[in-house]
């Protein structure tokens, strides 16, 4: 080859590659001159700008906002004696339970069980001991699920409980002694109400003799620690009471049972968790809230409060000064503790995942939840309802890793007990930011009185976790525990609350919170904050940018280098082949010997 | 719907190789199992959603703190059986301790298979020798007779159920398991079959492999399995015919 064609090939392949390169890349002088020269190019937009996609159809994928009260579990009722009052919000507590819960299974008929879906000996309520006209004799059976579990034959978690729209992290929770199936019929893979996140509520009265057998129905070994109650170091057998396994007793093995015996001197707002391998075990799940409600006389407390939430059947102490009563209960769940349940089937695999592999010092929180859900789901069951000059008490508790700063929008929130220690009313004080440590409790009062201090008046005011993750669901937002405090005047019949923002709908779409869908989509009607279309010229232009580039180099090397001469590469080339051949004959070389490198190029 | 019972394994043969077709059979092969991978995922993908039914439980049902059974039926024939063709008398014991043959199962059966023929009556003694509850459901069955197809024991830890169920008249495997989260997962799965049955299900104790999970699902992905599967195939397609000829 000349070296007229030699160089002419090579400002060919240049120009190429100048033309791929775009323009936003060449050096600013260099624009500059150009610009000087031959004038200003005409409008161009920038290379990546290309339209925006349509917005999704918002037809298919979302689900039922508020699934309609089919079962009439939102309305006063009396059950078995019972009374419990009307659910305001969307989704609400099973009503037939919590007459069972009152009463004691033992007390209640077999059509109360079957609808509450719970076993006879759930909740024993004995005998009278001080004569007060309620039950103090309790005796309650926790027994252990598995939420998104895996399966050997599905690639779909089973007992699903999804805690947002698609969102399904595997989790440990306790569930008062159950009856029969674990999902909602045989031919469903959700589990039945009964059965979901938190770890239910418990009630007792103050100097109430209290058991609390944990039935350990899942496949490893569990405890129950109850913190901040009061209970003896060892029972009256001197056996273990404290569930702390280097210290007080041996965990509860697989289809194990254990007893935990107490009668609780001081009332308040206390914990219950499982104290084996902590790390995982407490952040899975297995902890709720354990509240000692005064003694009084004709106090039939409800054991179990489903989900948290809204009290339907309120102890008489807390009737006797607060309107409602709330039970709030905030988590933090790391995707990748959840997700080791679902990666094995195996019980040994899955405790190497989660006890060795897992390492809690390098994780970090992706999902947040207010009673088990977060946005958009904590409208559906987790409202804080109110009207006008009504007093509630909410009863806090932070079960996540983390802290969390509640903030209330439209109202300033007084601190009255901190871990169900109850703080001397003059020096309280009264805030619209409350910091909950891990593990902590507080009683708040909320006053919905319009003051300007303690409410501005009525409205749909959110609550939430005023560190910013706290309102997402693994980084999109809105999600996470965003909980909202609504006035009966601004609820809809259906329990739904009146907003008067955006649509809600994308937030109701597994899609939107896999990052698929364009956060302001509902209203951004000319699209100008959809997604860019995706175009493949661009990335193709680079990669044969980068691809003629490495020809021209390597051609450039050759000619400078190796003079192009042919006849010097064969040689050296023959010379580099032989060798090759022969250094390799004794290991096998792939090479045919009659076909050297050399020899192919010509 | 998930249909558990549906979930059984096929029945492939087994084809000779031979080397002048490796090449086509085994990029035939290759295209099978992605088609397959694909369809299977898509299947299962289908079956994501769980449907809201009513779950009447009120039907034939005999509860106390020992347990319950439902639908128990001694009497009424399936629509397809002129009589009952013969009697059995099973004890079926729940344990953690029968688990333990089966070192990556945690709950157990002393059985995972019974055999009877059709249209026969069994009367089944189950035995919870653990100390929380268990159970032994038998899934579709004629929904005529038995409340959504299903006959159903719960035993509490420590307790005894006995009760009866006639079985149809076609060869059919029936699903067997306790329906308690996890406890069919981690073993407490078996099958009845009637007749020559319909095949055997899958991940069955002792019996049957396991379906959707993969034995290095948990330290392989997907990705990287198919990948060492092209690279051998690679090397033994291409490469080796050339080091054999080199070597000559």
């Amino acid at each position: 080859m000349g070296s007229l064609a030699r160089a002419t090939t090579v400002v060919i392949l240049l120009l190429v590659c100048a033309l791929l390169l775009p323009w936003e890349s060449y050096p600013r002088s260099w624009k500059l001159w150009y610009a000087d020269t031959f004038g200003a190019t005409s409008y161009n937009p920038a290379s990546a700008s290309v339209p925006s996609t349509p917005p999704a159809t918002q037809t298919e994928d979302f689900e039922e906002i508020c699934p309609a009260d089919v079962k009439g579990w939102r309305k006063a009722q009396t059950i078995a004696g019972v009374k419990i009052s009307a659910s305001p919000v969307c989704m609400p507590d099973n009503p037939w339970a919590i007459a069972a819960f009152v009463q004691g299974t033992n007390n209640v008929k077999h059509m109360a069980l079957m609808n509450a879906r719970l076993a006879p000996d759930a909740v024993v309520k004995g005998r009278d001991l001080d004569g007060d006209g309620d039950p103090d004799e309790i005796h309650i059976r926790l027994e252990v699920f598995e939420l998104n579990g895996g399966s050997p034959d599905l690639d779909v978690p089973v007992v699903q409980f999804p805690i947002a729209p698609g969102i399904k992290p595997g989790l440990w929770v306790f569930a008062p002694k159950s009856s029969g199936m674990s999902t909602e019929n045989f031919e469903s893979i959700m589990a039945q109400p009964g059965i979901r996140l938190p770890s239910p509520a418990i009630r007792v009265e103050q100097g109430d003799v209290v058991k609390v057998t944990l039935e350990n129905t899942h496949y490893m070994p569990h405890t129950i620690h109850f913190h901040g109650v009061d209970h003896p170091f060892l029972d009256a057998e001197g056996e273990g009471n404290d569930g702390v396994p280097v210290t007080s007793e041996s965990p509860v093995m697989p289809a194990h049972t254990r007893t935990y015996n107490f009668q609780p001197r001081q009332p308040g707002t206390m914990f219950y968790h499982c104290h084996v391998q902590v790390q995982a075990h407490v952040l899975m799940g297995l902890q709720g809230m354990f509240v000692i409600e005064e003694n009084r006389p004709n106090n039939w407390v409800q054991t179990f409060n489903i989900g948290d939430g809204y009290v339907r059947h309120s102890s008489v102490a807390v009737r006797e000064k607060y309107d409602r009563e709330y039970d709030l209960h905030y988590q933090d769940i790391d995707k990748e503790l959840g997700e080791r349940v679902q990666a094995s089937n195996d019980p040994r695999v899955i405790t190497r995942l989660i006890h060795r592999d897992y390492d809690i010092t390098q994780a970090d929180a992706d999902y947040f939840t207010l009673n088990g859900h977060s946005f958009p789901y904590t409208a559906r069951d987790a409202l804080i309802v109110t009207k006008p000059d009504e007093l509630l008490k909410l009863r806090v508790l932070n079960g996540g890793s983390e802290g969390i700063a509640l903030h209330t929008h439209g109202h300033k929130v007084t601190i009255s007990h901190y871990d169900g220690v109850e703080y001397p009313e003059p020096v309280r004080i009264t805030r619209d930011v409350v910091w909950i440590a891990s593990a902590q409790r507080l009683d708040l009062e909320l006053s919905a009185k319009n003051d300007g201090l303690h409410s501005y008046g009525e409205g749909v005011w959110i609550l939430h976790d005023h560190q910013e993750k706290g309102v997402t669901t693994g980084g999109i937002g809105p999600g996470g525990n965003v909980g909202i405090i609504v006035y009966d005047k601004y609820l809809e019949d259906n329990g739904w609350p009146m907003t008067f923002g955006v649509d809600w709908s994308n937030y109701f779409s597994e899609d939107y919170y896999q990052r698929k869908i364009p956060v302001w989509s509902s209203y951004d009607d000319t699209n100008r904050f959809g997604d860019v279309q995706g175009s493949v010229w661009p990335k193709l232009k680079i990669v044969l940018l980068l691809l003629l580039s490495g020809i021209a180099l390597g051609l450039i090397y050759r000619w400078v280098f190796a003079g192009g001469k042919r006849r010097d590469l064969n040689a050296s080339g023959n010379k580099a082949s032989g060798d090759r051949v022969s250094g390799n004959k004794a290991s096998g070389d792939k090479v045919p010997e009659d076909k050297t490198p050399g020899d192919r190029r010509d | 719907m998930i249909d558990l019972a549906a979930i059984r394994p096929g029945r492939g043969g087994v084809s000779q190789v031979s080397s002048a077709g490796l090449l086509l059979r085994g990029l035939l092969f290759m295209g099978l199992l992605l088609v397959g991978l694909l369809i299977g995922g898509h299947v299962f993908a289908q079956e994501k959603g769980g449907m809201a039914m009513d779950h009447s439980m009120q039907g034939g049902m005999v509860m106390d703190a020992t347990g319950m059974v439902m639908n128990a039926n001694s009497e009424r024939l399936p629509e397809d059986c002129e009589e009952i063709s013969r009697d059995y008398e099973f004890t079926v014991i729940a344990g953690t301790k029968y688990a333990e043959p089966f070192a990556d199962t945690m709950f157990g059966f002393n059985q995972h298979e019974w055999k009877v023929e059709p249209c026969s009556r069994i009367i089944v003694t189950f035995k919870n020798e653990d100390q929380v509850r268990h159970q032994w459901m038998v899934h579709g069955l004629p929904k005529y007779i038995y409340d959504q197809g299903m006959f159903h024991m719960e035993a509490a830890g420590g307790h005894t159920q006995v009760g009866t169920f006639i079985v149809p008249s076609d060869d059919r495997t029936y699903l067997a398991h306790c329906d308690i989260a996890q406890h069919m997962e981690k073993g407490m799965k078996a099958q009845l079959v009637v007749g020559r049955g319909d095949g055997d299900l899958w991940s069955i104790p002792g019996l049957s492999a396991k379906f959707e999970r993969s034995p290095t699902a948990t330290f392989l992905p997907r990705w990287i399995w198919l990948g060492l599967l092209l690279v051998g195939f690679i090397s033994a397609a291409y490469l080796w015919p050339r080091l054999i000829k080199s070597a000559r």
